[in-house]
């Protein structure tokens, strides 16, 4: 029988949907059909592998050539199937043994040449794979540090037709299989990068400091304002310099959004810093929280388990703020389509940067040339919603010449980062068995439980309540951040210091802002 | 009293050729029922002028209504000549040629003054104002002002604070209260003093009419302070104004470098008299006797060490938190804590977002 399977795979959000790849050859006219849902990447698919088997100087013989992707219900998008498809072509022609194909996925893009391009998505489908009880993995050259990544599976890496032919029949010389398989160490340089942003390279701006301390120990949102040029971007850029490195477990699932995207770099695959994701005020919806025909995830996951900045905060569309409100609340993207619905991580600390006013000089009377309705107005372009899930907001000031040339050594990120960790432990064995990872995810019910006051700190709050203008809102919002605070201090009870502190970085009511 | 609202409301029509065509006919209903030639025959009027004044676009009885509506909404009308008007604006060059009121006239034999000053003040200048504001009406000082965002307000709430009379002089209608935020600043003014306008009832307030208006503040007032003023301002005509009326013009002082003080200084270069303290001013008007003047007692407690050093970094210009970090070489958490404990007990006030001021007279004071 002149049939054969190929197990590959394809992406749907952020989950692996196994394909299997059936090709038949038989009498007839000489065609090369495909059936299964197919996008047009997948169609054009069969002129690509005909002209790359003929390259890998093996003649298709003029029969029937029929290939069918199942299941058939799944829209196949992308080129990652060129290379399943020609094995199984050739295997149904009894160039390749079918037993050889056998509990092996093939994923890869062939070039008329022959030659396997790198396709993305590659770390969660090898772990499909091997999930799935696959003992090899035949994928390009250039995505095998990525598969690495996986325990437990065979990686094979090909950048040719012939080689994936020559490994399947064993007529390939061993050497020229060396180093296409097993492991090699990947070394720690991808981190080189960021450790070259540092802490101690922002002079002054002590305030601004001990508020990203603040937000870091207890992963909460931060809103920055300030006038231009006082180092704002500079401070949220160093953000997950002081943030504890991710586990493990946080690395595969930050790299696994990268992969998805095809952001992963070939030499150092796993990405094991906390992403920073700058973007613009242009940004659309789409691209932030993902989007598509069939989604793929945006800036809001590419960010997940780091810092989205957002800068000039007044300059976005409203509508693509008010989108980020339901993810920043339930960590997570949800994208329905009519055909099912995706989802992507989004756990994010989200830091944004906006002016005091148009002119940036605000409070300073002498040099702000705004009137108090253009105050007003500039300020009205952010929701109230939107900045009550800002937990923190804190000013950053203009800088002054002798803080520029300042003597005074600064704290490095790596202590910060020490006492920003410390403050992470105390929070996970206090969260221990719930859903709760950090003081940020603390919803309202939780605060009776984990946020309890002493008799000092009521009679503090509800002093503040009425002198601050506090609202409900605001009033939680002091709550967790004050846990945090006392987390850094190592202190159980929130006591009536921490409170004090937390309610200086409290977000201000828009209404309170310009007067 | 309907024909004189009438003629009122002619625009644009100045105010003396008003009063001109109302002396030579006699009374305002005369000159409603004037003939077109005879108008010609006067030569006040250009003939544009003429044409505007005979177009009358509303009948008598429309006249009547509207006049109704004003008595309704208890809105006084003062034409120049009646025996309530102002005896202070018949002195100057160009007095209105009516004044709607709501509330009370500033009585004739009650010393005035007026403080104005920048919409976009510092603290400081708000501060002053407020003190200045507080200290006249505890002397039984009138205060006249603007009722604008900035040194006007802040030196009326004093007044008001100070339990004394204030009276706000509108660009606009006196049934519209401009600027919007200011609505309860207008009920207080209306019932501890009164609203002025030349403008007929409903008019929108539009740039034009601001430095008009300013002519009836300092004329109704016999010194002006001023608190605030940048190179060019309003608050600088208004003084010019009183100078030409014969008013003294105090100005406040500031730190040389703050353009807001930027006019006050080139005014007491000029040789307007300067503000010092409000004791020193009640002295140069000779109203030392009557002044009480309520000293705050509260810089004498003695508050606990981290409060007091960032107290004393405080001033009534804003400074942010890393100003205030490095100046007191305190820890950032220890000042924040300093700062709310600061606010709480109403020693500190946040401007805005990380800047504070020194607040002296305690919590909940609004402005």
């Amino acid at each position: 029988m002149a049939f054969s399977v190929v197990l590959s795979a394809g992406i749907r959000g952020m989950h692996v949907e196994l394909v299997h790849v059936e090709a038949d050859i038989s009498n007839g006219l000489p065609v090369f059909h495909m059936v299964g849902y197919l996008s047009s990447e997948v169609k054009e698919a069969a002129e690509r592998v005909r002209t790359a088997i003929r390259n890998a100087d093996i003649v298709l013989p003029a029969k029937k050539i029929m290939v069918n992707l199942a299941p058939a219900t799944m829209r196949k998008k992308g080129a990652s199937y060129d290379l399943p498809i020609a094995l199984a072509v050739l295997a149904s022609l009894g160039v390749i043994p079918k037993e050889e194909l056998e509990r092996v996925l093939v994923i890869g893009e062939l070039s008329l040449s022959g030659h396997v391009r790198k396709v993305s998505g590659i770390l969660p489908i090898v772990k499909q794979a091997r999930d799935a009880g696959c003992h090899t993995c035949i994928l390009p050259l250039a995505n095998r540090t990525e598969g690495n990544l996986v325990e437990g599976i065979r990686m094979i890496g090909v950048s040719h037709l012939k080689e994936a032919l020559g490994y399947l029949t064993h007529t390939l010389e061993p050497e020229a299989l060396a180093g296409r398989e097993g492991k090699e160490e990947t070394d720690g340089a991808a981190e080189e990068l960021t450790e070259l942003l540092d802490f101690a390279q922002v002079r002054g701006q002590q305030a601004v400091k001990r508020a990203a301390e603040v937000a870091a120990a207890g992963g909460h949102n931060l809103l920055l304002v300030g006038p231009p040029g006082s180092g704002k971007s500079m401070i949220a850029r160093r953000i997950p310099t002081i943030l504890p490195p991710p586990t493990e477990e946080e690395s595969m699932e930050i790299t696994t959004v990268y992969s998805i995207r095809g952001m992963v770099d070939e030499r150092h695959p796993l990405i094991t810093g906390r992403p920073f994701r700058e973007v613009h005020h242009t940004v659309t919806r789409a691209a932030l929280i993902g989007g598509g025909a069939v989604p793929v995830p945006g800036e809001l996951s590419l960010a997940h388990g780091g810092v989205l900045f957002l800068d000039e905060l007044t300059e976005f569309q409203k509508s693509v703020l008010e989108m980020l409100r339901q993810p920043l609340e339930e960590r997570q993207v949800i994208i329905a389509r009519s055909h099912g619905s995706y989802w992507f991580p989004a756990n994010v600390m989200l830091t944004a940067a906006m002016n005091p006013c148009p002119c940036g000089n605000f409070p300073d009377m002498g040099k702000c040339s705004c009137t108090p309705s253009q105050i007003r107005r500039y300020l009205s372009r952010v929701s109230q919603p939107f900045l009550d899930r800002m937990d923190l907001c804190t000013e950053a000031p203009k800088i002054a010449y002798d803080d520029l040339k300042g003597t005074v050594k600064e704290e490095s990120s790596e202590e910060i980062r020490e006492r920003v960790c410390r403050a992470r432990k105390i929070q996970t064995r206090r969260y221990a068995g719930t859903r709760v990872l950090s003081n940020a995810m603390l919803g309202s019910g939780d605060l009776e439980q984990y946020c309890a006051l002493d008799a000092e700190g009521e009679a503090l709050m509800r002093k503040a309540f009425l002198a601050l203008d506090l609202t409900a809102r605001t009033y939680h919002k002091i709550l967790k951040v004050a846990r945090t605070i006392a987390d850094l201090d190592g202190s159980e009870h929130i006591q009536a210091p921490h409170l004090k502190e937390a309610a200086g970085y409290r977000t201000m009511d828009k209404k309170y802002w310009g007067r | 009293m309907m024909y004189e609202y009438w003629l009122a409301k002619v625009r644009p029509l100045s105010a003396r050729k008003k009063r001109k065509l109302k002396d030579a006919y006699g009374s305002a209903r005369a000159v409603y029922y004037i003939e077109e030639k005879d108008l010609h025959r006067l030569g006040i009027l250009t003939k544009q002028e003429i044409r505007l004044l005979c177009r009358k676009t509303e009948s008598e009885k429309q006249l009547e209504e509207e006049w109704k509506k004003l008595e309704m909404a208890g809105i006084q009308m003062i034409p120049y000549g009646a025996p309530e008007y102002p005896q202070r604006l018949t002195q100057i060059q160009d007095p209105p040629f009516a004044l709607f009121v709501k509330g009370d006239l500033p009585p004739e034999n009650q010393p005035a003054v007026a403080i104005v000053g920048a919409r976009k003040c510092t603290p400081y200048g708000e501060q002053m104002a407020l003190e200045y504001g507080e200290a006249m009406a505890g002397a039984g000082i009138a205060v006249i002002s603007g009722m604008a965002r900035g040194i006007d307000g802040a030196g009326q709430r004093g007044a008001l604070n100070g339990g004394g009379r204030t009276y706000g002089v509108l660009g606009c209608g006196v049934d519209i209260c401009y600027p919007r935020e200011h609505i309860g600043l207008y009920t207080d003014i209306m019932k501890n003093g009164g609203i002025l306008s030349e403008r007929i009832p409903g008019e929108p307030p539009l740039p034009a009419y601001f430095p008009e208006r300013n002519r009836i503040i300092s004329g109704l007032a016999d010194v002006v302070l001023v608190m605030e003023a940048k190179r060019k301002s309003g608050s600088l005509i208004t003084a010019d104004q009183a100078l030409e009326q014969g008013k003294d013009v105090y100005a406040l002082p500031g730190p040389a470098d703050s353009p807001l003080s930027e006019g006050c200084h080139q005014l007491i270069r000029q040789g307007a008299g300067i503000l010092l303290s409000p004791q020193d001013l009640l002295e140069e008007l000779g109203m030392e006797r009557i002044c009480i003047m309520k000293k705050s007692d509260k810089n004498k407690k003695m508050l606990e060490s981290p409060e007091n050093m960032v107290y004393s970094c405080l001033g009534l210009f804003p400074k942010d938190v890393s100003y205030i970090i490095e100046e007191t070489g305190l820890e950032p958490g220890r000042v924040m804590e300093a700062l709310i404990t600061l606010v709480l007990e109403g020693y500190a006030r946040e401007i805005s977002k990380n800047h504070y001021v020194r607040a002296e007279k305690g919590p909940g004071r609004k402005i």
